[in-house]
């Protein structure tokens, strides 16, 4: 009788055993497009839905930009957008989002790159044969089909340039941004490699303002007590400007601490205009929904066709990455921007 | 049988599930859907049966969300940075988030703290630290790490298998085992229960031990499944399994609740959330839904207790 | 201002609580309210300020029947009380205490000016200097509290005014300071009822004493002519039950206190012996349950010794107290003893919750059985607790001590707020627990409980054991008199 049990136990483990399944080994390349088929349809139907997964839904620079321009083009084109994701800055939240909308298998994925830790879902994306692609940040470890986006390196070196043009070539720098972030350091690096070609140019360091308003602004007012004969500050993230521009309006110090930033919000433009900063580096955001989505579109419908199925032959028939370049604006051009 | 909120729960999530299975036949009633419900709702599960065991203990915890994103930011901090071993990267994760709850339990239960000051201040403490563990967040973790959240058995993702496994045991133990049956006691008559010969301090100091080291657990599935230690792991956390556990049937007075409600409370709330994705309504409604419902959930008793 | 009260009645389910009281208050005098516990005193001040409504009767206010509705009502009636237990908020000054209400000027900013006036002319009417309008009550000791709570209560202009037992955590000297403040309000023409259970006290201050029993007032004498003896007499004197009284007391001694110390006692000694029921008398506050929680283990002794069976045994948790086999039923039954929102039989556990298992079916079995042997009413062991009348609640929380197998059983006020049916049936109980061999510590400011009950008593005031009587050679007027002087 024991015995028996014992057995029964015995296959009950190996069946639990073979049932299994382990996960893939590596999150890397994209050699096993092969795989898996990518869903096409020939004819355009006013049903398909095109899913843009983010999060922090109602960050200003997202709904003016990225989604304005997401649901222009679906108008456009007759199909349905969906914009879904946490109203906060949540990535466990938008994970979990995603993962619950790819078992309805929707046209298509606008995906926000915000954080590395995504790269799995996207994955899963793609094994279920649906056009996916990144935009803003690329994301290591994902398979994606596309990535559109800005060049962060490209972005830190044209601020750098500026940089020591307006300051001919010498003076105490710094820039600010969010530490760690893969694009930000980039950014970082950019800059860098432009001042480090000038000996009078002195940096000071990396400063971490975590996407915060008053976080930067009291950075740059420790900064300037610190050093008073502080020339530059760069900053690259969307609060990093405001928060600069305000410490040093508020040290009197305008003119004096030349500030270089990203995007071109209406709040920067208008502190262009105030002459506290001196130059921005826009990003076209547009252009990563629009084209993104016009990508997956393409992708869907077989626009273009590189062989007799391009999916089994392992082709995506879209760009693996396009970059968008930036909008350099500065108060010679600065009226042009400003609505 | 009204009365016995597992029963009315149970019964609201049968009828949800029916009606949304009428709505959306090709998307909602799949096994896809079902199993991507479960796994989000695994994590908070967790945590949500520590929870009930402190509502029904009578106090509550907030650095739980917090101590989520510190097991996971620990365990991937020593095998990112240090090279550690997976497994000793877990054992010291988990037993990291014990020692949180160990000291929340003693500052509250030795020195006196309130239950709700104490964990509010960890809250912070505790992601202070796991931001300064991870930053930005950490990937590229050990294919050993990454399995224990991610391996499928009968094509069910692993932290559903553990989310079960924990709900069964705890039902199990706080049925049939008399250290846990003390909570009860403790939480409908804290003096009496003392009088009774219950150590009511230590029993609540180990009620956050246990809490802790269930929330450490969470936070290994949770970056174990991701792939990824995130900075914003179990943020908001805290709330949501509180407010899961309620509607499961735990009191903020104490003494009331079973452990299966805090699976019912989380499941309602997943399929909620789940429903509102279906349906692409914007992510600012999920909260102000989930407040309607709780404010419902609890309105309703006590209109029913106040009828009787 | 006269206030009467004519044949007042009042029943809670079995128990009676008032009958037929009929008492007359004039205008400007100290009437003094005494009698046991459970004689009616606090069902009568809770019918004076609307808390309550009588069954049967009438209040009279200048010979006019009035329905006092509520709190609020007796107020603008000008009857106003001040509480046993304080309602003043610690974080606040004495002036915004006193008036809840402040004086305000434009968009409802408080006139401080004018409340610190207010208050302060208040005091001075009262003759009370020792603390100022400013003053934050969190500094003030429990005596000077209390006088805020009558400045507090006078702010509404009474024509009565109800204090019930003001002095229970006064010294002398501040007794004193109450006095001289009764002594103006009743210059001002303010009607004092003094509920009181000190005989000195009420000798000293009151012009009559009114006195309960069991529901009924006995009479009312004027203080000037009558001893405290006649009062006393009022109080006690009634017709001892019907219960076996046998003693089971043996020789042994099962539970040796020396020298025992804490807080709210000092200096404890007594032994308690095989099947004995050994009575602790006096009066509320006289440190009798604080010296039955050190002996269990719910608060920690200072000093002295405890021997169980010549063994010396150290209980600093109740949980110890449990393992050496003495058992608590505390006296707060619905806050000490009872789990409401459990059931009969969880409650009957409660107090075994250790080894590994918990089973609900040998859990209820056992249940079954304490329910039958003590004849517990309820619909079945799964009925909770909130749902079965006080004696029953009571007789459960007997039977989950005795499911802890105590050799020693501690009973503090066994038979509070219980009907004279249940009494009887735990005194029953008690006595026949002694014949099985336990013994019975038994505490009560029930004379005729302790009397009926006890082999031996011991009597305490003021945390110290004033003599120990043997029940033969003594009478409730001697106890009374120890404990209450």
């Amino acid at each position: 009788m024991n015995s028996i049990k014992a057995l029964l136990f015995k296959l009950f483990f190996i069946v639990l055993l073979s049932a299994c399944e382990a996960p893939p080994r590596t999150g890397g390349s994209g050699n096993n497009l092969h795989s898996t088929e990518i869903i096409t349809v020939d004819t355009v139907s006013a049903n398909e839905e095109y899913v843009m997964i983010t999060t922090a839904i109602n960050m200003p620079m997202y709904v003016n930009h990225d989604q304005a321009a997401f649901k222009m083009w679906a108008k456009k084109m007759g199909v349905k957008a969906s914009i879904l994701g946490p109203s906060e800055w949540d990535i466990p939240a938008q994970i979990a989002t995603f993962e619950q909308v790819i078992p309805q298998k929707p046209a298509g994925f606008l995906v926000n790159g915000t954080d590395p830790g995504i790269a799995q879902v996207i994955n899963k994306a793609v094994d279920a044969g649906i056009p996916t692609v990144v935009y803003d940040s690329d994301i290591p470890g994902a398979r994606q089909h596309s990535f559109i986006g800005s060049d962060w390196y490209e972005m830190g070196r044209l601020q750098g340039e500026r940089m020591v043009k307006i300051l001919n070539g010498k003076g105490k720098v710094v820039v600010m941004g969010i530490l760690g972030m893969t694009n930000m350091e980039a950014g970082f690096q950019g800059f860098l490699d432009v001042i480090k070609k000038y000996p009078a140019m002195e940096f000071i360091g990396k400063y971490d303002d975590k996407a915060n308003v008053e976080l930067a602004a009291k950075i740059t007012a420790d900064l300037i007590v610190a050093h008073p004969d502080l020339a530059g500050v760069a900053g690259f993230d969307g609060n990093s400007g405001p928060g600069i521009a305000l410490s040093v309006k508020e040290a009197n110090k305008i003119g004096k601490v030349k500030i270089t930033t990203v995007d071109a919000e209406p709040e920067h433009l208008q502190l262009v205009k105030e002459g506290v900063i001196d130059y921005l580096v826009g990003q076209k955001r547009e252009l990563f929904t629009q084209m993104g989505a016009q990508m997956l579109f393409d992708m869907r419908h077989k626009t273009i066709a590189f062989s007799k199925n391009d999916a089994k032959a392992g082709v995506v028939p879209i760009p693996k990455k396009i970059i968008t370049g930036s909008i350099e604006i500065d108060k010679s051009n600065v009226d042009l921007f400003i609505k | 049988m009204i009365k016995d909120r597992v029963v009315t729960l149970s019964a609201t999530i049968l009828l949800l599930c029916i009606v949304m299975s009428f709505l959306f036949p090709s998307q909602f009633p799949t096994v896809d859907n079902f199993s991507q419900i479960m796994l989000n709702l695994s994590i908070d599960t967790i945590v949500a049966v520590g929870m009930m065991l402190l509502m029904i203990s009578g106090v509550f915890d907030l650095s739980v969300g917090s101590i989520v994103a510190f097991s996971g930011g620990l365990a991937g901090y020593l095998m990112y940075y240090h090279d550690v071993n997976f497994l000793v990267a877990i054992v010291a994760a988990l037993s990291g988030s014990l020692l949180i709850g160990f000291i929340n339990g003693f500052l509250i239960t030795k020195i006196g703290i309130n239950p709700m000051i104490q964990t509010l201040a960890m809250m912070g403490v505790v992601r202070g630290l796991s931001l300064m563990l991870s930053g930005a967040g950490i990937q590229n973790f050990p294919y050993e790490y990454n399995y224990i959240g991610q391996v499928k058995i009968l094509s069910l993702q692993s932290p559903i298998w553990y989310m079960f496994a924990i709900v069964l045991i705890f039902s199990y133990l706080f049925k049939n085992i008399a250290f846990f049956r003390r909570y009860y006691f403790i939480g409908s008559n804290e003096k009496a229960a003392h009088l009774s010969g219950i150590e009511v301090e230590k029993m609540k100091l180990w009620g956050f031990v246990i809490v802790g080291l269930l929330a450490g657990i969470a936070g290994i599935l949770l970056s174990s499944r991701l792939g990824a230690a995130l900075s914003t792991s179990g943020k908001g956390l805290e709330l949501r399994v509180i407010t899961a556990v309620i509607l499961g049937g735990a009191s903020l007075a104490g003494g009331q609740g079973k452990i299966v409600g805090a699976f019912l409370g989380a499941a309602f709330m997943g399929i909620v959330g789940n429903i509102l994705i279906l349906t692409r309504v914007s992510g600012y409604w999920q909260e102000i839904i989930l407040g309607i419902i709780l404010i419902l959930a609890v309105g309703i008793d006590q209109l029913i207790q106040k009828k009787k | 201002m006269k206030l009467g009260l004519k044949n007042i009645s009042k029943s809670f389910e079995v128990i009676k609580a008032l009958q037929n009281v009929s008492l007359e208050f004039h205008k400007g005098e100290v009437h003094a309210i005494c009698g046991e516990n459970g004689a009616g005193k606090s069902t009568l001040m809770n019918i004076l300020t609307g808390n309550i409504q009588p069954d049967a009767g009438e209040i009279l206010l200048n010979n006019q029947i009035v329905i006092i509705q509520n709190n609020q009502h007796a107020r603008s009636l000008g009857i106003n009380i001040v509480y046993q237990e304080r309602s003043l908020t610690d974080g606040l000054s004495v002036a915004e205490n006193i008036f809840p209400l402040p004086p305000t000027k434009s968009f409802g900013r408080i006139n401080f000016v004018q409340l610190h006036r207010q208050t302060k002319a208040l005091l001075r009417q009262l003759d009370i200097g020792e603390f100022s309008p400013e003053t934050m009550v969190a500094t003030l000791s429990p005596a000077q509290k209390t006088l805020v709570e009558i400045a507090k209560a006078l702010a509404t202009n009474p024509a009565i005014l109800l204090l019930d037992e003001p002095t229970a955590s006064f010294t002398d000297k501040e007794t004193t300071i109450l006095f001289s403040v009764i002594r103006t309000l009743k210059k001002r023409g303010v009607t004092v009822l003094y509920i009181s259970h000190r005989m000195a006290e009420i000798k000293l201050i009151a012009d009559k004493v009114s006195v309960l029993k069991d529901g009924k007032c006995q009479d009312t004498l004027s203080t000037n002519n009558c001893t405290t003896e006649d009062i006393i007499r009022l109080m006690v004197g009634r017709d001892l039950q019907q219960v076996d009284v046998a003693t089971h007391s043996s020789e042994e001694v099962v539970l040796s206190v020396k020298n025992l110390c804490g807080k709210g006692f000092n200096d404890i000694s007594f032994d308690l012996k095989k099947g004995e029921i050994f009575g602790l008398g006096g009066l509320v506050g006289a440190g009798r349950t604080e010296l039955a929680m050190a002996i269990f283990g719910a608060i920690p002794a200072n000093g002295g010794t405890i021997l169980k069976n010549g063994q010396r045994i150290y209980n600093r948790h109740p949980k110890q107290g449990i393992a050496n086999g003495i058992a608590y039923l505390p006296e707060e039954r619905k806050t000490l003893g009872v789990f409401l929102q459990k059931s009969v039989a969880e409650n009957i556990v409660s107090a075994r919750l250790y080894g590994k298992g918990y089973n609900v079916k040998t859990n209820n079995q056992k249940a079954g059985e304490y329910s039958r042997t003590l004849n517990i009413r309820s619909s079945s062991v799964q009925q909770l607790m909130s749902k079965l009348s006080g004696g029953n609640q009571q007789k459960v929380v007997l039977a989950k001590w005795l499911n802890t197998q105590p050799d020693v059983l501690i009973v503090d006020e066994p038979t509070h707020g219980v009907d004279i049916g249940a009494k009887l049936e735990i005194y029953k109980i008690l006595k026949q627990l002694t014949a099985d061999g336990k013994s019975i510590l038994l505490i009560s400011s029930e004379m005729e409980e302790l009397l009926l009950l006890s082999d031996r008593i011991a009597v305490m005031r003021e945390g110290k054991i004033k003599g120990i009587l043997h029940k033969k050679e003594t009478s409730e007027n001697e106890i009374i008199k120890l404990a209450a002087q």
